[in-house]
C-alpha cells in the first residue's frame, strides 16, 4: 500500500488522541519555563557573566589596593583575563537570545544552534586551557615571594627532596600531569553535556544537505 | 508588544497542529505533554516577530517542527518507540484490512528519521514542494527526491511488517 492511498486516513490519525486545550490552560503554558538546550545554554551563559563581572570587580578590587607586589600582579592580571573573557560570553548570550525570536526554516535553525553550542564549547575550552599557565606562573610568583615560608611545606619538602633539581623536576611533572588532565577532564564534561545533542543536530544537517 | 489574549486565541483554534506535531514525535503521554508546553512556550516567544506574511497555521508548523526536531527528551525516560495505540482499535471481532494498513503505515513513518517526519508531515497537509522546500530551507527538486526515497522506504518497511506478521 502506498503512502498517497493512506493520506486521509494517517491525517486523521495523528489528529486525534488528545483531549485539547481550553485557553486557561494554553496561558498557563505561557507562565512555564522552557526546557530547550538553548535556553539551559541562555541560562548558563547569564550565570557565567554575572559571575565574571563580580570576580572581575574583587579582583580589580584587590589588584588595586593590596601591599603585596605579588596579590597586586596576581589579582590585575586575572581582572583582564576575566574581561577578556566577558567579550565572547556577551556575544553568544546576544546570539541565543536572537535565536527563540524568530522561526527559521528548520536547516538555518539547526545550523545556528550548532554554531552557536560549538563556539561555546570552543570558547570555554580555550579560557580553561588559557588560565592553566596563567595559574601556575602565578602560583610560583606568590610563593617565591612568600616572606613568611610555611613550617609544615618546608618539612615536608626537606624530607621528601635533597636537591634543588628534584623540586623543579617535581613541579614540572605537577604541572603536565595537571595539565594533561584538566585537557581531558574539559574536553569530556563539555563533550558529556553537548556532544550528543550536538552530533544529532549535524546528522539532521546532513540528511536535509545531501541531495 | 504581542497580545497575549490574541496569540491564546490563535493557538486555540490551531492546537491540532501541535498535537500532530507531537504524536508524530514522541510516544510516551509525558513526552508528548513536555513537547506541547516546549512548542507553545517557542511559539510564545517567537509570535513578537510574527507579521503575518504566511498563515498562522504554516507559522505554527515550522516552529512545531524546529522545536521537535532540536527537542532534547530527557534522559530517564524510555526512547521513543512509534506507538500504533494512539487511537482506540476496532473490537478484536471486526478485522479491518485498511485499518491494519494504516497501523502499519504508521508505525513505518515512526520509523523514519526527525526529517523524513517533518517531511512526510507536511505532504500529509498537502504543503506543495516548493512550501515544504521553504520551511525546511531546502530546495524543492530535494524535496522530490527526498519524498520519492520514503514513499519507497515506507512501502518497503510495510511490506516487511506485513511478512513478519
Amino acid at each position: 500500500m502506498e503512502l498517497d492511498e493512506l493520506k486521509s486516513q494517517l491525517k486523521h490519525k495523528l489528529a486525534t488522541d488528545h483531549t485539547g486545550r481550553s485557553e486557561e490552560d494554553i496561558a498557563i503554558l505561557l507562565t512555564k519555563k522552557t526546557n530547550s538546550v538553548i535556553a539551559k545554554l541562555k541560562r548558563s551563559l547569564r550565570i557565567e557573566i554575572i559571575s565574571c563581572i563580580l570576580i572581575t570587580l574583587v579582583f580589580a578590587f584587590i589588584g588595586l589596593t593590596s601591599k603585596t607586589f605579588a596579590f597586586r600582579i596576581y589579582f590585575s592580571v586575572f581582572t583582564i583575563v576575566s574581561i577578556a573573557f566577558l567579550i565572547p560570553m556577551f556575544y553568544l548570550f546576544k546570539r541565543t537570545a536572537t535565536l527563540g525570536g524568530t522561526a527559521f526554516p528548520i536547516k538555518s535553525n539547526l545550523q545556528t544552534i550548532v554554531t552557536i553550542i560549538e563556539e561555546f564549547i570552543k570558547r570555554y575550552f580555550q579560557f580553561t586551557m588559557a588560565l592553566l599557565p596563567v595559574c601556575f606562573l602565578f602560583a610560583l610568583l606568590l610563593g617565591y615571594h612568600d616572606k613568611e615560608p610555611n613550617q609544615h611545606i618546608d618539612s615536608l619538602a626537606k624530607s621528601l627532596f635533597s636537591s634543588l633539581w628534584q623540586v623543579i623536576l617535581f613541579i614540572a611533572v605537577y604541572c603536565i600531569l595537571l595539565s594533561v588532565g584538566i585537557y581531558y577532564f574539559t574536553k569530556w564534561y563539555l563533550k558529556k553535556l553537548y556532544g550528543k545533542y550536538v552530533s544529532q543536530l549535524k546528522e539532521c544537517i546532513r540528511e536535509l544537505t545531501e541531495e | 508588544m504581542a497580545s497575549e489574549k490574541e496569540f491564546v486565541s490563535l493557538l486555540n483554534q490551531h492546537q491540532k497542529i501541535i498535537y500532530k506535531v507531537c504524536n508524530l514525535y514522541m510516544d510516551s503521554h509525558a513526552d508528548r505533554e513536555d513537547l506541547f508546553q516546549e512548542i507553545t512556550l517557542q511559539a510564545w516567544k517567537a509570535y513578537e516577530n510574527f507579521r503575518g506574511d504566511a498563515k498562522f497555521s504554516t507559522w505554527l508548523y515550522r516552529v512545531a517542527l524546529n522545536t521537535a526536531i532540536t527537542y532534547f527528551r530527557k534522559e530517564k525516560r524510555k526512547p521513543a518507540i512509534f506507538s500504533t495505540d494512539t487511537v482506540p482499535d476496532q473490537t478484536e471481532e471486526t478485522y479491518d484490512p485498511i485499518e491494519e494498513q494504516v497501523k502499519a503505515m504508521y508505525t513505518a513513518i515512526g520509523n523514519l528519521s526527525k526529517i523524513d517526519k517533518a517531511i512526510v508531515m507536511l505532504y500529509l497537509e498537502d504543503y506543495s514542494y516548493i512550501e515544504i522546500g521553504e520551511m525546511m530551507g531546502i530546495t524543492a527538486n530535494n524535496v522530490a527526491v527526498k519524498m520519492n526515497r520514503i514513499k519507497i522506504k515506507l512501502k518497503e518497511d510495510t511490506q516487511q511488517q506485513s511478512a513478519n506478521f
